[in-house]
């Protein structure tokens, strides 16, 4: 059993461990879902630091590391050939840093279910089913599996946002498992038609391989998605476009993009807190990963015709989140929709198709990633303490709360971009790169990066304006007195959480190389990859 | 002292850098524990002496000197940290040392005993270590991490008393409008990283860099690159109109407006924009020429009639950086620098002094149990019987400021001005009203200047009715960083010769060529009609502010504009503020009942057509089913009479059929 297997079923060890214990353990679990997220971060730091730089990835096997192919499924199915589906792992500089930020954040995410109290026995091991199902698709290299664990992934969420949430937590859970659900049925059918498209030089058959499909001599003549010779339309539109925008709108909804994004506020505002931080730190960065792996890699030819609008889709995502953020008073709205905006940075870095951008868009997912999560937490502890997060009932907490306003004080100054912590270096980098892809003649203009940069702007006014009205001026509670004694400063599990989230930001937005230098040979080979179609 | 020498600059301009850093991380980490600021005291000690014995005295006047590290690499292309020691910079950075030290002094005894003390000291140095850093930055990347910090570090001094309402509006107000600036400066980073591949300032401008190659800069990018970088110098150092955010940041501690919001930060434009002074083509340039003009002008309109101590020489502190900027766009970015680092020294010394005379305003307030504005200047006067040496030391100050002979900013300023005017003549048409309009500003600073001193420090005590005893001079912590800074206005410091700008040092050791001719008669003839304006306005100030002979309604137009600050505020407010959060609150409404709308619609629309359809099975389909099964029913329990078991009935039934079969067959 390989290292990946062994981080992605780790959890499904926990979960059966938790589910074999009686209820009368139940204080046990979290224990149990600690250790073993404990040793799947090790796990995946041990990953981190064993990964060769120089490795390419994208589109070769052998510039995967780690990787894992058993033959899965074998079916002979007469005149349409043999089904091969094969159970094929590896990790790539876009794979493994995306792996390893789940892996913080889950632990995050066990240590904010600490004081959880309803049906635990549930709640843990649907969290280490999600666990298992987010590692299987940053790892899983075959179409198919990936497809598995995609849908996997759905199922824990939609009963821990539905079991487990706020007044409106049935309306919010169906809308998110439709509305995904919506994209990924319409995947499937793309990715039935890649499969008989392509076939294994090695066997002849049929295949689900993902790199395999990257590359253009597998397709078969004429066939659906093939390169050459195809005519196939549909309602007039090539149908490898059609295969990029089905694709492209299947990872959009989870990234996600405007319009599609309204599922987003109602599922972050009605889960509990540890749901809004997986949902937040890992769930969006799917997105934007099956949008580079999947999008990009597989149909290049019409992510290279498309790019303009993933630009613009970008930067109305930019825009529009900002200032739908700037109207909330709930604040976990708004935070909710700042997430939004901070994602619309990636789709435009990766619209830009250079390095810069696409590093940047890289970068600005694993430091959205804990950001996000360090966010959500600070809102959950306010929601924990008094039941409200309405801006407006609060005002003066910063005397009230020292450690607690510093924590969230820096976590604003983090989101908002100030140099010396990571969303930085993501967004200054998705701008140069924007900027810099007239000059490579991507077909990106320049005014995408000045109209990207206003959100910028606008995510420091939302930020600091929250600030002020919360945080700064003389303490008046909605609640009063008793407001003022249960909203007690952080105490130590809450320290310990925040702590190295914004500790790693801050590490990160100095040493941006610890990111970088894992990610920058499979950026240039995806770049190189993308620009024969240029 | 020549062995000393030879331990590298760099190394040492690095830890004149990191030793403030460093007092952050100490002050953050030992927090309420320490309160005396003694950490960051040492720290900037340390640094100005290494600053001045080991950087300035290594690299003046020598050639310059750099170093660079990788940092890391995106793609193919690497990004690095840098340390670029040349004049400019490490007179920049020993200005920025020798002013912050006083300041740090004067500190300790003008912010005792506040409760939030360690967050002072924290943020102090923080604010130090990303000026000192923006200094000897190499390449622009590194500059725009500095210059955003130095930005923070000034949110946090600002809403330092985080309960005041003004301060955090005044601190937000100060960072969002900085925000728009590091846009700029964001975007001119992009451009030119996509035209020349490469931020660093060596590569660019040096010597052998890619300007100095003669490459063509009328180009329409190479305009916008400088606008880019001029709209982060005009946030920064507050030009018209971006201004606006500077009067409002004195709501911070006065000693830190002397540091930050007077000599430093503020002054932080000027220097990005002398260190890529070749990237301006001659559009550029007149763009900034005209905007410090104007800013010149406007704010020193403003500054005469606040009442607002501080707020008249925030008004100050503009209008002088108008005149930096003005030389920076005529090209003679040496007396912007030179302007730089003399106003550095009077305006902070101003500010300080004032900062003494709000502190004794403050305790007398404290002590009267009576509520007034301690920086109000019309509660003041005749203040010079009560502080001498405050008074001394103010005078000083505003004769620097107002350009007087034998101090500093005499020199500096006849710099700007008559280079202002030979650039003019040069040109000759209508760009000679720039210099016309810098003698009237020269003029008004003259005016503003005497108000502020006349009003406080002369004839009697406004507030009567409480004990004036009280008010003394500031205690030595506080008088000692006041004369040093004093010295700094004299004009021996920088010139033996009082009367002449030509022989300072500074202006020699940057020497800027300029293009166009020398005019030797302006060197006589603007000094003078400079002079006598002031006297001109002292005079009038004298009579109006002292003989009490007042000839203006306050409530008159202009000075109600000047008050109010041109209405500015109130306009931005109407033009920006509120039209973007009312686009805010439409873009919510669009997004709850539009997006999400046609979502729930979707919804709805699925679910109706599922009850249609559920309908249509029920009473359709399944309706059809159950007819056919009903009639089935129907016939049957018809039928089922017939079945009733008596015998009677059945044999009348076949005697029936049989009657029937019997008429059928004889009909047939």
């Amino acid at each position: 059993m390989g290292l990946l297997s062994l981080l992605i079923f780790l959890p499904l060890v926990a979960t059966a461990i938790i589910l074999l214990l009686p209820t009368s353990l139940r204080n046990s679990y979290k224990y149990i879902a600690l250790v073993f997220t404990g040793a799947q971060f090790a796990l995946a730091g041990y990953l981190y630091s064993q990964f060769d730089a120089a490795a390419t990835g994208v589109n070769t096997r052998a510039g995967y590391q780690f990787v894992e192919q058993l033959s899965w499924i074998r079916m002979d199915l007469g005149t349409l050939g043999k089904l091969e589906i094969d159970y094929f792992l590896g990790v790539d500089g876009f794979s493994l840093p995306l792996l390893a930020l789940s892996a913080f954040v889950m632990l995050m995410a066990i240590g904010a279910s600490w004081n959880t109290t309803k049906s635990l026995k549930g709640y843990f091991s649907l969290l280490m089913i999600l666990n298992l199902a987010v590692m299987g698709i940053f790892c899983a290299l075959d179409f198919f599996l990936f497809y598995v664990f995609y849908e996997v992934m759905l199922l824990p969420l939609y009963f821990l946002i539905g079991i487990w949430g706020g007044a409106r937590r049935e309306y919010a859970s169906i809308k998110f498992f439709i509305y995904t659900l919506f994209g990924s049925v319409f995947m499937l059918l793309v990715i039935v038609g890649l499969y008989f498209s392509v076939i294994n030089p090695d066997t002849g058959a049929h295949t689900f391989n993902m790199l395999h499909m990257m590359n253009p001599a597998n397709y078969v003549e004429n066939s659906f998605f093939g390169y050459i010779n195809n005519y196939h339309e549909i309602f007039g539109i090539p149908a490898r476009r059609i295969g990029f925008i089905v694709l492209f709108f299947a990872f959009a909804i989870k990234v996600p993009i405007v319009p599609l994004h309204t599922w987003l506020p109602d599922a972050h505002v009605e889960a509990p807190t540890p749901v809004s931080i997986i949902l937040a730190g890992i769930l969006l960065k799917v997105g934007g990963y099956g949008i580079i792996r999947i999008c990009l890699s597989i149909f290049p030819d019409a992510a290279v015709d498309a790019n303009w609008w993933l630009g613009l889709i970008g930067i109305i995502s930019i825009i529009y989140g900002a200032l739908n953020a700037l109207a909330q008073k709930d604040l976990k709205r708004l935070i909710a929709y700042s997430s939004v905006s901070h994602m619309g940075f990636v789709l435009l870095g990766i619209a830009s198709l250079t390095a810069e951008g696409i590093s940047g868009a890289m970068f600005q997912m694993i430091s959205h990633g804990f950001l996000s999560a360090a966010l959500f937490f600070l809102v959950g502890v306010i929601y924990d303490r008094v039941h409200d997060r309405y801006i407006y009932n609060f005002r003066g907490l910063a005397s009230l709360m020292p450690k607690f306003t510093a924590y969230l004080a820096i976590a604003f100054f983090a989101s908002l971009g100030l140099p010396g912590f990571s969303a930085f270096i993501g967004e200054a980098f998705v701008i140069i790169g924007t900027f810099n892809a007239e000059s490579v003649g991507t077909g990106i203009p320049r005014w995408m990066a000045i109209a990207g940069s206003l959100g910028i702007l606008l995510s420091a006014a939302y930020l600091l304006w929250t600030l002020q009205r919360m945080f700064f001026g003389e303490t008046r509670l909605k609640g009063g007195e008793e407001w003022a004694s249960a909203l007690v400063d952080l105490n130590r599990r809450e320290q310990l959480i925040l702590f190295p989230a914004l500790a790693l930001a801050l590490l990160l937005g100095i040493m941006p190389s610890l990111i970088f230098d894992n990610l920058n040979s499979s950026v240039l080979n995806l770049v190189a990859l993308v620009a024969q179609y240029i | 002292m020549r062995d000393l020498l030879t331990i590298s600059p760099i190394s040492m301009s690095i830890l004149v850098v990191l030793l403030p850093l460093a007092a952050f991380v100490i002050q953050a980490i030992l927090g309420k524990k320490s309160t005396s600021g003694i950490v960051s005291l040492i720290a900037i000690t340390a640094s100005t002496l290494i600053s001045g014995g080991f950087v300035f005295m290594a690299v003046w006047d020598n050639p310059p000197v750099s170093a660079t590290y990788d940092w890391f690499t995106i793609g193919d292309k690497t990004f690095t940290l840098g340390f670029l020691l040349n004049n400019l910079s490490v007179l920049m950075q020993f200005i920025v040392c020798i002013i912050a030290l006083p300041v740090h002094i004067y500190s300790r005894s003008y912010m005792k005993g506040d409760p939030g003390i360690h967050r002072y000291w924290m943020y102090l140095s923080l604010f130090c270590f990303a000026m000192l850093g923006l200094t000897i930055s190499k390449n622009l990347f590194m500059l725009y991490i500095f210059w955003e910090l130095v930005g923070f570090a000034s949110y946090l001094l600002i809403g330092f008393w985080f309960t005041r309402e003004a301060a955090v509006q005044a601190n937000k107000k100060a960072f969002l409008v900085n925000r728009i600036g590091d846009l700029g400066f964001l975007i001119g980073i992009a451009i030119i990283f996509s035209t020349f591949g490469t931020l660093d300032l060596v590569d660019l401008f040096g010597k052998e860099g890619i300007f100095s190659q003669g490459i063509d800069k009328n180009t329409g990018w190479m305009t916008g690159a400088g606008i880019a970088f001029f709209l982060g110098a005009m946030a920064k150092s507050a030009q018209f109109p971006l201004h606006v955010w500077l009067p409002d940041a004195m709501e911070g501690p006065t000693s830190v407006s002397s540091l930050i919001h007077a000599a430093t930060m503020v002054a932080a434009g000027v220097f990005l924009l002398s260190s890529i002074f070749p990237l301006f083509n001659e559009t550029v340039l007149l763009i900034i020429a005209i905007t410090g003009t104007i800013t010149a002008l406007s704010s020193a309109f403003f500054a005469l009639g606040q009442y607002d101590i501080k707020k008249i020489l925030a008004f100050s502190t503009i209008s002088q950086l108008g005149y930096m900027m003005v030389a920076v766009g005529i090209g003679a970015w040496d007396a912007a620098m030179f302007h730089l680092v003399t106003h550095a020294f009077f305006k902070c010394l101003l500010f300080l002094c004032a900062g003494a005379v709000i502190h004794e305003m403050a305790h007398l307030k404290a002590h009267g149990n009576q509520e007034f504005d301690p920086q109000d200047v019309r509660n003041m006067g005749g203040l010079r019987r009560y502080m001498p040496k405050t008074f001394a030391l103010m005078a000083i100050a505003s004769l620097a400021l107002a350009g007087f002979p034998l101090t500093s900013g005499y020199l500096s300023k006849d710099a700007i001005v008559i280079t202002a005017w030979e650039w003019a003549m040069h040109h000759e048409g209508l760009y000679l009203i720039i210099p016309i309009l810098l003698i009237v500003v020269s003029i008004l600073t003259a005016f503003y200047i005497g108000r502020l001193i006349f009003k406080a420090f002369f004839g009697e005590f406004r507030l009567n009715d409480l004990d004036v005893t009280h008010l003394h001079d500031a205690p030595r912590t506080m008088l000692i960083p006041m004369l040093f800074l004093g010295i700094g206005a004299v004009f021996f410091v920088f010139s033996w010769n009082p009367l002449s700008y030509a022989d300072a040092g500074i202006l020699q050791g940057l020497s800027v060529e300029y293009p166009f001719a020398e005019a030797h008669a302006l060197h006589v003839i603007v000094p003078i009609i400079l002079t006598c304006g002031s006297l001109i306005a002292w005079w009038i100030g004298w009579r109006w502010y002292v003989k009490g002979s007042y000839p203006l309604n306050p409530q008159n137009r202009w000075i109600q504009a000047s008050l109010n600050q041109g209405y500015l505020d109130e306009v931005y407010h109407k033009t920006f503020v509120k039209p973007t959060l009312k686009l805010a609150q439409a873009s919510y409404w669009f997004d709850q009942y539009i997006v999400d709308g046609l979502v729930n619609f979707s919804a709805k629309a699925v679910r109706s057509l599922s009850s249609l359809s559920s309908w249509v099975d029920r009473y359709i389909v399944d309706g059809l089913v159950n007819s056919v099964a009903g009639t089935t029913y129907y016939t049957g329990h018809l039928l089922r009479w017939i079945q009733n078991g008596r015998l009677q009935n059945y044999l009348g039934f076949a005697f029936t059929i049989v009657l029937i079969g019997i008429i059928y067959l004889i009909i047939r």
